[in-house]
């Protein structure tokens, strides 16, 4: 029943998504607007996975977005691939950048676990800002779209596409990830992590993987989104970044399997329509961080889902077995 | 290039008592309440500004150094009371995300205010100019700054050391539900701790903006290697945030003098190394995973 | 070494700070035996419990389990070579149903906590079964769909031993099991535990104030007192024992027996 309500929920969400092209006019923004949407969504399932069903407080994706994002700039500019080596080269950055963070990482728990992954993640950040030579440093680096196996362009529809194939990849094998025991595990680690390990678990192993596939999912959206802007900037890397996308997913639900999508819905939108009117779009944005943590923790899809079968929304009940 | 070397080394020791100092007020606040708290720079940015206004008025810049930091310490006591506290029951990221929203907020207000460039703001004459010092010449604001900073270590550390209340907040941060069960009224107790820490924040902020200038941004340049000091030092450890900072403050300074384009970096690599070699830092005490 | 040692300790010490929790202590488990641990309250039992079983590591000692070395086994490997615990308060996952709590052991016991397909067919089968195996040996069977969080407290405790359990131990670490619990479930917890020697065949230590518990359950009882061991011995000899009774029994608590 619950899992019928939801294939058609997906399904009918899904279907708006792809007539994005003749719909987003409607509410007067651009398609790319909308990409940016996805691409982020991906970058927010990231924090998801680590802080909504883990519980690690992972202030440092956007480390991981970021060398997605210049992953693909960079291999782009200078290696000259195409559009999809440029993508897994971006992925694979982030991948990479997990691997070296995660033996720090591992070793922490609770706000040490956050404010290590806030300081290892600002090395990237300045590595790109100071080596301006590769990077552009400050002003970041352009480079054109490259093409799909060097013939094929990719203009702004075709591109909407690709993203939102991607986070319809992404969304699946997350909700795969999150409702197998792999992830029922990662939920219980949140909830008494002693116990998991008093159940002869070796909890380090689970988050180091839980650590891997977020910075893949980062890497990838950051990648994307490097390519859908044809740019790379030192704040995609910055904590600020990894603070927003924390706020994205508290805004959109904490583990929950669509909630990403919400709060980056809501996040890139609302900043795109906003920014627009006011030039205190900053001051708009940390009162919605206070606003959202007084009066709104469990987010949009954590509180209507709470509502609905009255249960904390990552613990929400597996099929038996 | 060695002739820069002592005054270069003199001015890593300044900047690394500005990171210990501001690396200790963010661990009383993250130990006793598990806040890592986003808009310790705001505070220091404030305390900078006000003093700024305070000596554009005309005031001096002693009253200045003194009547900045108190009002921002009021602040920051009514910003625990009225948005932190209620949060302390949450998870601790909540708390996180809280403060870094004011930070946000608290920026754009900086730059309604005083404008979105810096401000010039230059010590006294009394403490303009350089002194003599052995051999060597240094400026002397950062004599005095370091003077200042050496005196409030050493009252922050006779305060947590000798009075009861400052035994007792060591105690609670052991065990905040023993002293409760003591007796001790845990609410004041995090509100003079967050005002302790907002407190070495604001006089920072104050001596930094002399020295390392002033514009909206200018206190969040400093959170960063506070953040790196705190794990350096160890969490919890206070003595480890003086060492950490004073490290961290060499390494800059150093690298900035022989590769200047690592100097951000620098701290960075020294703590990857120190971590490797003491995953808690080099006075952090043991947890129990790992 | 006795090869009918399940588990020992020698001269474990664990400080925390100045004070010293636990001093010197030494013990030895007999294999298939109950074992109490008594001791006023601060005495160091779950000082001394946590070292046992690797929460945290002794400052110094050894602790061994069926004869190989264990003082500094990471404690998830503990449970792995057999060892199961329960804490003081409940360890519970609150917020599962007592259904997924026992069933996150069951599945870490079949290997198949890692896996990323959810186990179908005969497997889903076993582990269901063994799950429902656990519920009625601890008596929980009609509570399996409720949260955690709605149980009494006597009824989180018995779905953390069913949890414990689920690991398939040889030996098992019980904290105090009957703190706070009324005298019906205190009664269901004595079952449980008399059951888990003569039905399940396992060793058995566990931290209990109630004395009349303890003299009828524990064929071997170690007195802590300020970290130290006051006294060893069977529950007559203890019972008998001057020192303990001056020290922390009180003469009625015994006349009691
Ligand atoms: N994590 C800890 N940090 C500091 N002191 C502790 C800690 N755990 C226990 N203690 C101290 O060690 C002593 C023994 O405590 P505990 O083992 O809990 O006793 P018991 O379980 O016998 O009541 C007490 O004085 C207690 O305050
Ligand atoms: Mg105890």
């Amino acid at each position: 029943m619950k899992a019928r309500a939801e294939l058609i929920a997906g399904i009918v969400v899904v279907a708006i998504l792809a007539a994005g092209p003749y719909l987003s006019p409607l509410i007067h923004v651009d398609l790319s607007i909308v990409s940016e949407v996805l691409v982020t969504a991906l970058a927010v399932m990231s924090v998801n996975l680590l802080l909504g069903y883990t519980g690690l407080p992972a202030f440092g994706n956007a480390a991981y977005f970021g060398l997605g994002a210049y992953g693909a700039a960079l291999s782009a500019k200078y290696l000259h691939v195409d559009f999809i080596g440029a993508v897994i080269i971006g992925t694979a950055s982030a991948l990479l950048g997990g691997l070296i963070l995660a033996p720090f990482l591992l070793r922490r728990r609770g706000i040490y676990f956050g404010l290590l992954s806030i300081a290892f993640g600002q090395v990237f950040y300045f590595v790109a800002y100071r080596f301006t030579d590769v990077t552009g440093g400050e002003d970041g680096m352009n480079f054109p779209r490259p093409l799909v196996l060097g013939h094929y362009a990719i203009n702004e529809t075709t591109f909407f596409y690709v993203a939102l194939a991607a986070f319809v990849g992404c969304l699946i094998a997350f909700r795969t990830v999150v409702r197998s025991p792999f992830g029922r595990t990662l939920v219980a680690i949140r909830q008494n992590e002693a116990r998991v390990r008093y159940l002869g678990l070796n909890t380090d192993r689970f988050i180091f993987v839980a650590l891997l596939i977020s910075a893949t999912l980062a890497g990838l959206g950051g990648a994307l989104f490097g390519l859908l802007i044809n740019f790379a900037y030192p704040l995609e890397l910055d904590w600020h970044q990894s603070g927003f996308f924390v706020l994205m997913m508290i805004l959109g639900g904490a583990g929950t399997v669509w909630g990403s999508l919400v709060g980056s819905f809501i996040y890139v939108i609302g900043k795109d329509i906003i920014s627009t009117q006011t030039s205190y779009w900053q001051l708009y944005l940390g009162g919605l961080f206070v606003a959202c943590v007084l009066a709104f923790p469990r987010g949009i899809l954590g509180t209507l889902l709470a509502r609905l079968n009255a249960r904390p929304a990552a613990a929400d009940s597996e099929p038996h077995g | 290039m060695t002739h820069d070397l002592a005054p270069q080394l003199f001015n890593g020791l300044v900047l690394g008592a500005f990171y210990g100092i501001v690396a200790i007020g963010l661990s009383l606040i993250m130990n006793l309440t598990g806040t890592i708290n986003m808009a310790h720079g705001s505070f220091m940015t404030l305390a900078g500004y006000l003093a700024y206004t305070m000596v554009q008025r005309g005031m001096s810049f002693w009253v200045a150094l003194i009547v900045a930091p108190l009002i921002v310490v009021i602040v920051g006591v009514l910003v625990e009371r009225g948005l932190v506290r209620p949060l302390y029951k949450r998870e601790p990221f909540y708390s996180l995300l809280m403060t870094f929203g004011l930070s946000l907020m608290a920026e754009e207000a900086f730059r309604l205010i005083w404008g979105p460039n810096g401000v010039p703001f230059s010590p006294p004459p009394a403490l303009a100019g350089a002194a003599a010092l052995g051999f060597m010449s240094f400026p002397t604001f950062r004599i005095f700054i370091a003077g200042v900073l050496i005196v409030a270590i050493v009252a922050l550390a006779l305060f947590l050391t000798r009075t009861r209340f400052g035994l007792r907040l060591r105690a609670a941060v052991q065990d905040t539900e023993m002293i409760a069960a003591l007796g001790t009224n845990t609410q004041v107790l995090y509100a003079v701790n967050f005002g302790l820490g907002i407190l070495l924040a604001g006089i920072a902020g104050v001596l930094a903006a002399g020295m390392l200038g002033l514009s909206p941004t200018s206190g969040n340049a400093l959170l960063m290697p506070a953040f790196v000091t705190v794990i350096i030092g160890g969490m919890g450890s206070l003595f480890g945030s003086i060492v950490g900072g004073l490290l961290i403050g060499m390494a800059i300074s150093l690298t900035t003098l022989f590769i200047p384009a690592a100097s951000e970096v620098a701290m960075y690599i020294l703590m990857a190394i120190v971590l490797l070699v003491r995953p808690r830092g080099l006075f952090g005490e043991e947890g129990i995973f790992g | 070494m006795d090869s009918a040692m399940m588990l020992e300790a020698r001269g474990v010490s664990k400080f925390f700070g100045g004070v010293k929790a636990v001093d010197e202590v030494s013990i030895g488990v007999r294999e298939g035996s109950i074992h109490a641990v008594i001791g006023p309250n601060g005495a160091g039992k779950t000082t001394f419990f946590n070292t046992l079983s690797g929460f945290y590591f002794p400052d110094s000692g050894r602790v061994t389990y069926r004869g190989s070395e264990i003082t500094r086994l990471a404690n998830w490997k503990r449970i792995v070579l057999g060892m199961g615990r329960t804490f003081q308060t409940p360890s519970v996952f609150a917020e599962l149903t007592v259904r997924e709590n026992v069933m996150l052991g069951v599945r870490a016991r079949a290997g198949v906590a890692f896996r990323l397909r959810p186990p179908a067919g005969e497997e889903r089968e076993t582990l269901e079964h063994r799950v429902d195996e656990l519920l009625g040996f601890v008596n929980l069977g009609r509570s399996k769909e409720r949260l955690v969080a709605e149980l009494s407290h006597g009824g989180q405790r018995l779905c953390e031993i069913a949890m414990s359990l689920s690991t398939e131990p040889s030996l098992v670490l019980l904290d105090e099991p009957m703190a706070g619990l009324a005298e019906t479930e205190t009664d269901r917890i004595i079952t449980v535990i008399r059951d888990l020697r003569q039905r399940l065949g396992l060793t058995v230590l566990f931290v209990e104030h109630n004395m009349r518990v303890v003299l009828s359950l524990a064929e071997r009882i170690t007195v802590l007192d300020r970290g130290k061991v006051l006294a060893e011995g069977t529950p007559s000899e203890i019972a008998a024992n001057e020192i303990v009774r001056d020290a922390y029994l009180g003469k009625e608590a015994l006349d009691h027996v």
